[in-house]
Order: C-alpha cells, then structure tokens, then sequence
C-alpha cells in the first residue's frame, strides 16, 4: 500500500470523485444529449481529460462544476467533432424509451418526454437549475451567458414545458 | 407595487422566489398565486422525471464498455502520471480480447502495485473492500497492494496478492459481464477472467504456476456470495 505516493493519493482522491460524481455527470450528459451512449462516451472522455488536469484543480469543493463544465465542453467537441444532426424527436423518444418510462406513473414519463422534447437552449438551464440546483448566477457562469439571458431560457423552458404537458397554449416565440 | 407580468416574469424563471414583494402580490392575485404554485408543482414534478436512476441509464449489453469508443480512460491516465507510452489505440479485438487487453493495460500501467512487498493493513483493505460490499478471506496470501482505480470508466478494487505459486493482481470488475472463464496471456501475463454473479473477478500473474488454480483460490476467498463457475 503505498499510502504515501502522492501519485496513487491522487489517484484514489480522484476515483473518489469519479464514483460519487459520475451519476449525476451521466444525468446531466443525457439529458443535454438525449442519447445513453453519447452520454457515456462524453462522461468518459470528460474524466479522461479531468485526470489530465487534476492537478490544477486547487479547490476539490468545487469539482462538480469543474467536471460539469469539462462535460459541456466535451459535448460540444462531440457534436462539433462528429456533426451530430438531431434526428427527429419522435425518433429520439422512441430510442430512450426505456429510459423516458415510468412505470405506472404517466405523470412523471409525460414530463420526461416534454422534458425531452425541450430546445437544447431551454433544456440544458432547466437541468442545471432543477437537477443541480443551480443559481441562476452560476448557470450564467457556467454557460457563459448574462444572468438575464439565463433568466429569459428558464421562462420560456417553463412557459414551453406548460404547453407541452397541455397546461397552457404554445407560448409566442 | 409588482405587477402581474413582472411577477410572472420571475417566477417564471425561479419558482422558488418568495419575498415580502411575492407574498404581497401572492395576496392580492389569486391567479398569479395560484401559476407560481402550479409552476412550483411542475418543478417538483420535473426535478423527480430527471433523477433518472443510475441503472436505467446503463447500456444494455453489448452498448457498454466495448462498443463505441472504447473506454480507454485509465490507460492513458497511466500514462499520463506514469509517462510511459502505453498502446491505447482503440481496441478493436472481440470481447474476450478486449478483456484481456483492459486487465493487461491496467497491470501494465500500474508497475508500483506489483513492486509492493509490505502487506496492506486490515483496515486499508477493508477501505477498498467495504464500498463494493466485499472482503477478502484470509488465507489465500498476503495482500500487498490494494487501491480503488479508476479502470474502464469505473472504480473497481485492485488487489496483488501474493500467494505461494507467485504474486497475482486481481481485479474485482463489478461492472464487466463475461459469460464464461475468459483465459488469456498477453505481453507476458497469463490471466483468466471469471463470471461472478455481478460482474466478474480477474485475476493475472506473471510466471505463476498452476495460474487457474490460483485464480480459484482467489475467487473462492472473495466473499460476495458468488459460486465457483465450472470450468470451460
């Protein structure tokens, strides 16, 4: 047991990490993608490149948003990279079925599947905000956004949600 | 005085919000009390719908680990604090080379596990034991490392222990399904992979006489409730 290698604490520190962190990394990446393997694939990369640079990370308090950010990033390397086009969005709930589904709970599968059907613009915010719990400062931190552009996503993700769960008309663009 | 689309407006985008100013125009407009707790109602809602479990977002066999971009993560995160040049091309075998490649990459880029002599304390090994519910048995030898690694994307146990036909690393993969003993030699190593009832336990060693029958022993002295699998 080499318990005084600063290579294997550092090494163990960070499967620490990894391990309380990757469900909800995962989470996130799916819902910002909408695809199970996109979103492992992006979590796995993320981790790779987070290693490379865990050296850097000064504060490990402030890892999840430190991963959440290398996440988003890689994502959009991901999309960039393979010039991912959103099929249509019957076929991606048809895919995810499995994950989208609630058993006898129709409540919660129909806000999955409006959830699903959100913009990205509106999607990724509501996630952080509901599922996070982010603040709406540190959303706009996050996605490099002014807060009152922030503020504008989350009323319109929640004006778009009310329609599609038939609690409202379809908001004005 | 807030207005009703000023109330909207923020409520809209933070449900939560309450204050003096919101519990004023709360009382005088039933309506817009009545849309910020139906928001507040659809949040909760929406904050349950995206807690998917862990499990239900596990790929279905054959998605996981091995299709796709392979998981190379550990490799080259050895290589990295290692600096050795390690081959993580992707791997491209078929599933029982592909496991053992990942059982060899992980040895081979942790060359301090197998340098360890002293054995590892009661204590430490329960700590890299107890998160996946297991313990050792003692009596198949000394155990003289014992880390929980980053392998394939996932935190499994790493073990050396040294038995008296040779050291053997093993590797409690939680995560890695085979359906049969998976034997193996790779860059010097001989190893097999057994089936456990969750996951399997690899075990490799280099130079080790009777290699299965160690592997055995080892697998019998991993208490997880799993049975010996028969011999394939």
């Amino acid at each position: 047991m080499n318990r005084g290698d600063p290579e294997m604490d550092a090494r163990r520190r960070f499967g620490a990490l990894c391990e309380s962190l990757r469900p909800d990394l995962l989470r996130f990446a799916f819902w910002l993608g909408r695809d199970r393997q996109l979103a492992e694939d992006v979590v796995q990369e993320a981790m790779l490149r987070a290693w490379k640079s865990f050296g850097a990370l000064e504060d490990e308090g402030k890892a999840k948003s430190w991963l959440l950010t290398i996440v988003r990033r890689e994502f959009a390397r991901t999309f960039e990279k393979k010039r991912l086009e959103v099929a249509d969005l019957d076929a991606l709930v048809t895919a995810e079925a499995p994950v989208l589904a609630a058993e006898d709970d129709q409540d919660l599968a129909a806000m999955r599947e409006a959830l699903f059907r959100l913009d990205d613009e509106y999607r990724e915010p509501l996630v952080l905000q509901v599922m996070m719990g982010y603040s709406t400062q540190e959303i706009a931190d996050l996605m490099g956004l002014q807060q009152g552009a922030v503020l504008t996503r989350l009323f319109r993700a929640r004006a778009r949600l009310r329609h599609l769960l038939g609690l409202a008309p379809e908001p004005a663009a | 005085m807030m207005t009703c689309m000023e109330f909207r407006r923020q409520v809209g985008a933070e449900p939560s919000l309450a204050g003096p100013a919101f519990d004023a125009h709360r009382r005088e407009c039933p309506a817009c009390a009545r849309y910020q707790d139906e928001l507040r109602a659809m949040d909760a809602l929406a904050a349950r719908a995206l807690a998917l479990d862990a499990a239900r977002l596990a790929l279905p066999k054959g998605r996981g680990a091995g299709a796709g971009r392979r998981q190379r993560f550990f490799a080259i995160a050895a290589s990295v604090t290692a600096g050795i040049a390690v081959g993580f091309a992707l791997l491209v075998g078929g599933p029982r080379e592909s496991v053992a490649r990942e059982v060899v990459d992980h040895v081979l880029h942790e060359p301090g596990a197998l340098a360890a002599t002293v054995p590892v304390g009661p204590a430490a090994l329960a700590g890299v034991l107890d998160p996946d519910g297991t313990r050792l048995r003692p009596g198949v030898g000394d155990v003289t490392f014992a880390a929980r690694c980053v392998h394939q994307g996932h935190v499994v146990p790493h073990l050396v222990v040294r038995t008296p036909a040779g050291a053997v690393t093993v590797l409690l993969l939680r995560h890695r399904e085979v359906d049969e003993p998976v034997r193996f030699e790779e860059q010097g190593f001989a190893g097999v992979v057994l089936p456990a009832p969750h996951g399997s336990i690899a075990v490799v060693g280099q130079g080790v006489k009777d290699l299965e029958g160690v592997a055995r022993q080892v697998f019998e002295a991993v208490d997880r409730g799993d049975s010996i699998p028969a011999a394939g």
